[in-house]
C-alpha cells in the first residue's frame, strides 16, 4: 500500500520535470511537419503489419510468408483485378508479397535494433561506468570494427552461416553492437560526472541503483534517436544483402527479394522501355517509405532532443 | 619533430588496428572446414586435388593460433593468397580493382562532401523556414532510398527509356578495346585521367558517362550524411556568441556566416567526410554491383557470398588500413583549421 | 520626425518594448522603458539575471533575434539636431551604425571571442568594414613615401586606385592587389590600438589565437574590438564579471581611461552594485522588463527610493558591518504572465491595492528635487510626474 501510496504522488504531480519534458517533445513531434509525415508513415505501416491476414488472405494459413504464384512463367504480367499491383517473374502476386513483407520488415527491425540495442546498453554502460582497463578492451574492439568493411563482413557472415534471413539478422547484430556500446559509453562518461549523480552517490545510492536510476534515463537519449534511425537502415541493409541473394527461399515475402526477382525485367522490350515498371518499384517504393518514415521520426527526435538546440 | 612523431606514433597504431582487424577475421574463420580454409593457398584448379597435402603443409588443422603465425608470414612474403571469384592472385586482383573504386570515389566524394555542406549551411541559415524543411526532406529521402533500387530505377530511364544515355559498366565496348590495345597508355589505369594524359577525349567522354548514374546514385543517397552534420553543427556556431559579436561588429550576415560561422561548424563535418571518403574507396558494394562496375566493391561482394576468404581477408586489411590512414589525415585538416587543436 | 529631449544626450530610449514568441507563450521581455544617456557619461544598469539587462542593450544595436521582436518604441540615436530612430532603419543602415558609432563589449570575452581567427583579423575587421577610406589614405601615402622606388606600371595602379577610390564605390576590399594591403594596414592599426590599450608585446599577440591568451588579455581584446572605431557611445555588458577581482579593477580602469580618451558615453550593464558604484555617473534599477528606479550613483546607494532597490542594497555584505543580510522574499516573476500592475507588488513589503491594479510612472522621489532621482512606485505619487 505504502508503494502505491508514492507511485500516486509522483503521478499526480502534473509537473514531474521528466513528464513535463516528454510532453514537451512529443508536442514539438507533432508541430513539425516533417516528423508528422514520418510518424504516419509508421502508423500506417503499423496499420498494414496488423492487420496483413485481412488484407492479403494467405492461402495456406500455415505458411503464410509464402508468396502464392500461378504457373512458373517467368515474364511478369501487369497489374489486373486479381492481382492489384500485377506478378513478377515465376507469377509471384506482388500485392501479397509487398503487404506480407511489412510483418518481414518490421521483424528485421525491430530484433536487430533491439538486440544490439541491449547488447549495447550493457557493454556500454559497462564500459562507461566502470572505465579503466575494462573500458580500455571493450573500446579497441570497437574500434576495430569500425575499421571493417561492415557489409562485406556482414555478407561473409551470412554466407559462412547460410542463407536466410534468420542469418542476415544474426550478422547485422553482431556487426551493428559496437556504435552503440560507444554511444552509450559516451553519454554514460559525461553523465556520470553530473552534480546530480554525485548528490546520490553522496546519499549512498548503489551502483545498480545509480545507473538504472540516475545515469541511464539521462544518457539514453542519444541512443534512442541512434535506434529510431537504424530501424530504417538495418531494413535498409537486409533488404541490400536480401537483394545480392543472401537472404530467404525464392518465394517469402520480403521485400529485397522482390526488387532482386525484378532484375531482369527493369527494361522492357524495344519501343516499350517502361513495360514492366511495377516489378521493380512497387517494392522499392514500399521499402523507401518505410525506411523514410523511420528517418523522419529520427531525425526529427534528433533536432528536439540536441540538448544545444533544444528551446530554441 | 613533434610532427614527425605524432605521424609515426599513428602509423603504428595502424599496425595494432590491422591486428585487430585480421584476428576478428580469424575467429571467425576457425567456424570453416580445413578444406574451406586451404582455398586461401591454391594457385590454381588443378591443384584442388592435393587440397589434403595442401592442408598439411600449412597445418589448416592445426591451432587456429598456429595458423593464424603462419598466414602471417605468408602475407609478409607478399602472398595474399589466390582468389576464387576472378581465379588469379588475390594482389593481382586488387591491383586490377582498385583504379576502378578510386575513379568512382574521386568523382563522387566532391560532390556529397560539398554539396552537403552547402545544403547543411542553407539549411542552418533558415532553420524551421520551409526552404529547412525542403532541404531536410529532400535529404532524408535521399537517405531512405535503397541503393540497389535506387540504381536500378535510374537504369530503368537513363539505360532504357533515353536509350542507353547512361550506360552501366565502367566503359563501352570500342573504348574498351582500344584502353586495352598498346596505342594507349595505362599511366595511372584511372580511365578518364588516362584518356586525357592520352588526349583521348573521346574516351574521357565515354568513362563520364559511364560515371554519370553510379556518382548520382552515391550522391543522392549519402549527401544527407554530410548535411545533417554541417546544418546541427552550423546552426550550433550560429548561436555562438562570437557570431553576436561579428554582428555588432557590423559585419554583413554574409561575412558573418562564411567567415565566422562557417568555419567553426566545419570542423565536425571534416570526421564524418573523412569517414565518408573511406567507405567510398572501400568499395561501394551495391553500387558497383548494381551498375557492374568492376571495382574493390563488386570483388569482395562476389567474394563474400562464395567465401572467398583471400579476397574476404584482403578487404578487411585493406580497409583497416584505409580507416587508419585517413583518420591520420581528418587529424591533420583539424589542426589546420583549428588553431585549438595541437598535434600532441 | 522624433526630436530628442535633451541636448545633452545622444542616445534616448523612449518607450521600448520588446516581446520574445516562444513555445511557452509571449515573453514580455522589455515593458515601456525609456531612458537617455548623456553625452560623456557612464550610465548603469543594474538588475538580477533576467531583468532584461542585455535585452535593453541588444535591441538598441537591432541584434534581437526571432523569436524576439521590438513591438514599440524608440531609440534615437545622434544630437539634438539631427537625430535618427534606430528602430525605423533597415539592416544595411544598422550595420554602418553597429560598431561604428555604437559599439558592445560582450561577458564572457572567452564566448565572444571566434577560436578559428586570429585576434589580429577579428580586430582588424572593424577597421575593414567601417574605415575602409581612411584605411586607403593611410596605404596610399604609405606608397607616395616611396614613390620614387616605384615602377610605372605600379604608379599607374596607384593612380587608377587613387580615381576609384575617389569615387568610391563597391567594395574596396574586392581589389585583388589593394585589398591585400588594406588588410595589411589594418593590422597595423590593430597593433597601435592593442598597443595604446596597454596590452605588452602586440604584433606577438595579433598572431595568436584567443585560446592562447588569458582571460583579462581577452578582455582586453575584445574591449580594442568595440573601441576601434571610435564609437559615441560604447554599450558594456557585464565586461567585468568571469573575470579575478584584480583584473576586474585593471578592465574598469581602463574602461575609465578610455571613455576619457576617447569621448565616449558608456552604457554599462552590470550584477554587481559594488562594479556600478566604482564606474557609474547615473544608475538605473531594471526589474523584471522595467525600470524601477534612476538616480545619480551616490544618491541611489545614500537614499535608495524604490523598495526594490532597497532589498538588493540590504543583500549585498557591506564590509566591517556584522548586520544580517536580507533576501528578498518571493520569485522573480515569469514574465509570460507578469503580475498586474506594478510588476514588483508581489515581493514589495510596502505594497498598496493601487500597486496590484495600475502601473506606476516613474515619479520624482523628493519634494522640490530636480529630474535626477526617479522611482517607479506609488509611495512617491504625490511628488508627480517627472
Amino acid at each position: 500500500m505504502i508503494f502505491l501510496k508514492k507511485r500516486r504522488i509522483v503521478l499526480d504531480f502534473e509537473q514531474h520535470p521528466r513528464l513535463k519534458e516528454f510532453k514537451f517533445s512529443f508536442s514539438k513531434i507533432l508541430r513539425n511537419p516533417l516528423s508528422f509525415i514520418g510518424l504516419s508513415l509508421i502508423f500506417l505501416f503499423l496499420m498494414i503489419a496488423l492487420f496483413t491476414p485481412l488484407i492479403a488472405v494467405p492461402e495456406k494459413p500455415e505458411e503464410p510468408f509464402r508468396i502464392p504464384h500461378e504457373g512458373y512463367s517467368v515474364v511478369p504480367k501487369p497489374p489486373s483485378p486479381g492481382h492489384p499491383f500485377g506478378t513478377t517473374t515465376k507469377q509471384y502476386d506482388i500485392f501479397y508479397g509487398v503487404i506480407w513483407g511489412t510483418r518481414t520488415a518490421f521483424r528485421i527491425g525491430f530484433m536487430v535494433v533491439g538486440s544490439i540495442l541491449v547488447i549495447g546498453l550493457v557493454v556500454g554502460s559497462i564500459s562507461g561506468y566502470f572505465g579503466g582497463i575494462i573500458d580500455e578492451i571493450i573500446m579497441r574492439i570497437t574500434d576495430i570494427f569500425m575499421a571493417l568493411p561492415l557489409l562485406i563482413l556482414a555478407m561473409a557472415i551470412v554466407t559462412a552461416l547460410g542463407r536466410s534471413l534468420d542469418n542476415i539478422m544474426k550478422s547485422l547484430i553482431i556487426v551493428g553492437w559496437p556504435i552503440y556500446a560507444r554511444t552509450i559509453r559516451g553519454s554514460i562518461l559525461t553523465i556520470r560526472e553530473e552534480d546530480f549523480v554525485r548528490a546520490a552517490q553522496a546519499q549512498g545510492a548503489g551502483t545498480l541503483r545509480v545507473i538504472f536510476k540516475h545515469v541511464l534515463p539521462n544518457a539514453i537519449y542519444p541512443v534512442l534517436i541512434l535506434a529510431s534511425l537504424d530501424i530504417g537502415a538495418m531494413v535498409l541493409t537486409a533488404a541490400a544483402l536480401s537483394f545480392l541473394g543472401l537472404g530467404a527461399q525464392e518465394g517469402y515475402a520480403d521485400w529485397g527479394q522482390m526488387v532482386s526477382l525484378a532484375r531482369n525485367y527493369i527494361v522492357g522490350p524495344q519501343g516499350q522501355p517502361f513495360l514492366y515498371w511495377y516489378v521493380v518499384t512497387i517494392p522499392g517504393l514500399f521499402i523507401l517509405f518505410f525506411v523514410l518514415g523511420w528517418n523522419l521520426l529520427g531525425d526529427a527526435l534528433r533536432d528536439i532532443f540536441d540538448p544545444r538546440l533544444r528551446r530554441k | 619533430m613533434n610532427f614527425l612523431n605524432y605521424i609515426i606514433r599513428r602509423l603504428l597504431l595502424l599496425i595494432v588496428v590491422l591486428i585487430g582487424v585480421t584476428l576478428i577475421i580469424f575467429a571467425l574463420l576457425s567456424l570453416f572446414t580445413p578444406e574451406q580454409r586451404a582455398s586461401a593457398f591454391i594457385r590454381d584448379i588443378k591443384q584442388l586435388e592435393h587440397i589434403d597435402s595442401i592442408i598439411k603443409t600449412y597445418g589448416l588443422d592445426r591451432p587456429i593460433f598456429v595458423q593464424y603465425f603462419n598466414w602471417l608470414r605468408e602475407i609478409f612474403k607478399g602472398n595474399f593468397g589466390w582468389s576464387t571469384t576472378v581465379s588469379r592472385p588475390a594482389i593481382e586482383a586488387f591491383k586490377n580493382f582498385l583504379p576502378n573504386t578510386v575513379e568512382l570515389a574521386l568523382f563522387s566524394a566532391p560532390f556529397i562532401i560539398l554539396g552537403g555542406i552547402w545544403l547543411g549551411s542553407v539549411s542552418a541559415v533558415h532553420h524551421d523556414k520551409p526552404i529547412d524543411h525542403f532541404t531536410r526532406f529532400l535529404s532524408i529521402v535521399g537517405w531512405s532510398l535503397p541503393t540497389f533500387w535506387f540504381g536500378l530505377v535510374l537504369l530503368m530511364v537513363f539505360y532504357g527509356y533515353f536509350r542507353g544515355l547512361f550506360p552501366p559498366e565502367i566503359l563501352g565496348y570500342k573504348a574498351q578495346v582500344f584502353v586495352e590495345s598498346g596505342e594507349f597508355v595505362r599511366y595511372t589505369r584511372i580511365n578518364t585521367i588516362d584518356a586525357l594524359l592520352n588526349g583521348r577525349f573521346w574516351i574521357f567522354v565515354d568513362a563520364i558517362r559511364h560515371l554519370v548514374l553510379p556518382v548520382i546514385t552515391l550522391t543522392t543517397i549519402q549527401i544527407a550524411l554530410v548535411m545533417r552534420i554541417m546544418r546541427s553543427s552550423m546552426l550550433e556556431s550560429l548561436g555562438k556568441g562570437y557570431v553576436l559579436t561579428a554582428r555588432a561588429k557590423g559585419a554583413a550576415p554574409r561575412t558573418v556566416i562564411r567567415r565566422h560561422a562557417r568555419r567553426n561548424a566545419l570542423i565536425p563535418v571534416i570526421t564524418v567526410s573523412g569517414w565518408l571518403f573511406a567507405q567510398l574507396m572501400g568499395g561501394v558494394v551495391i553500387t558497383e554491383t548494381i551498375f557492374n562496375r568492376k571495382g574493390l566493391g563488386w570483388w569482395w561482394a562476389k567474394a563474400a557470398t562464395q567465401l572467398d576468404i583471400p579476397a574476404v581477408l584482403m578487404a578487411v586489411l585493406f580497409n583497416g588500413a584505409l580507416f587508419v590512414v585517413i583518420n591520420l589525415i581528418v587529424d591533420l585538416l583539424y589542426a589546420y583549421i583549428d588553431p585549438r587543436v595541437r598535434l600532441r | 520626425m522624433r526630436e530628442l529631449q535633451s541636448a545633452e544626450s545622444v542616445l534616448e530610449i523612449d518607450k521600448l518594448k520588446v516581446n520574445f514568441y516562444t513555445y511557452e507563450g509571449v515573453v514580455k521581455a522589455i515593458d515601456e522603458i525609456s531612458f537617455a544617456l548623456e553625452d560623456g557619461d557612464t550610465l548603469g544598469i543594474v538588475g538580477e539575471t533576467g531583468c532584461g539587462k542585455s535585452v535593453t542593450v541588444l535591441s538598441i544595436l537591432r541584434l534581437i533575434l526571432p523569436p524576439g521582436r521590438i513591438e514599440s518604441g524608440c531609440i534615437l540615436y545622434g544630437t539634438k539636431d539631427s537625430c535618427i530612430d534606430l528602430t525605423q532603419k533597415n539592416d544595411e543602415f544598422m550595420r554602418s551604425i553597429r560598431g561604428n558609432d555604437i559599439s558592445m563589449i560582450f561577458q564572457e570575452a572567452g564566448n565572444a571571442l571566434n577560436p578559428v581567427l586570429s585576434v589580429g583579423y577579428q580586430v582588424s575587421e572593424s577597421f575593414l568594414l567601417h574605415r575602409q577610406q581612411e584605411l586607403c589614405e593611410s596605404v596610399l601615402n604609405r606608397i607616395a613615401e616611396k614613390r620614387d622606388r616605384l615602377s610605372a606600371y605600379q604608379r599607374f595602379r596607384t593612380w587608377r586606385y587613387r580615381r576609384k577610390l575617389r569615387k568610391a564605390e563597391g567594395n574596396l576590399l574586392k581589389d585583388r592587389h589593394y585589398g591585400r594591403l588594406l588588410k595589411v594596414e589594418a593590422l597595423r592599426w590593430s597593433v597601435d590600438l592593442l598597443r595604446s590599450l596597454g596590452i605588452p608585446n602586440p604584433d606577438e599577440v595579433v598572431k595568436r589565437y584567443p585560446h592562447e591568451l588569458s582571460g583579462g588579455m581577452q578582455q582586453r581584446v575584445v574591449i580594442s574590438m568595440a573601441l576601434g572605431c571610435n564609437p559615441a557611445v560604447l554599450i558594456a555588458d557585464e565586461p567585468t564579471s568571469n573575470l579575478d577581482v584584480t583584473i576586474q579593477a585593471q578592465i574598469l580602469q581602463l574602461l575609465e581611461d578610455l571613455k576619457e580618451r576617447y569621448h565616449s558615453s558608456i552604457l554599462f550593464i552590470t550584477h554587481d552594485l559594488g562594479v556600478v558604484s566604482e564606474v557609474s555617473d547615473k544608475v538605473i534599477v531594471l526589474y523584471a522588463g522595467t525600470i524601477v528606479e534612476f538616480a545619480e550613483v551616490r544618491e541611489l546607494f545614500k537614499n535608495p527610493l524604490h523598495p526594490y532597490t532597497s532589498a538588493l542594497l540590504h543583500s549585498v555584505p557591506h564590509l566591517g558591518s556584522r548586520e544580517r543580510l536580507e533576501s528578498i522574499g518571493g520569485n522573480v516573476p515569469n514574465l509570460v504572465s507578469p503580475p498586474s500592475g506594478c510588476r514588483f507588488h508581489p515581493r514589495c513589503p510596502h505594497v498598496m491595492d493601487i500597486c496590484r491594479e495600475q502601473k506606476p510612472e516613474l515619479y520624482r522621489g523628493m519634494e522640490g528635487a530636480d529630474n535626477r532621482h526617479l522611482a517607479a512606485c506609488f509611495l512617491y505619487q504625490q511628488e508627480g510626474v517627472a
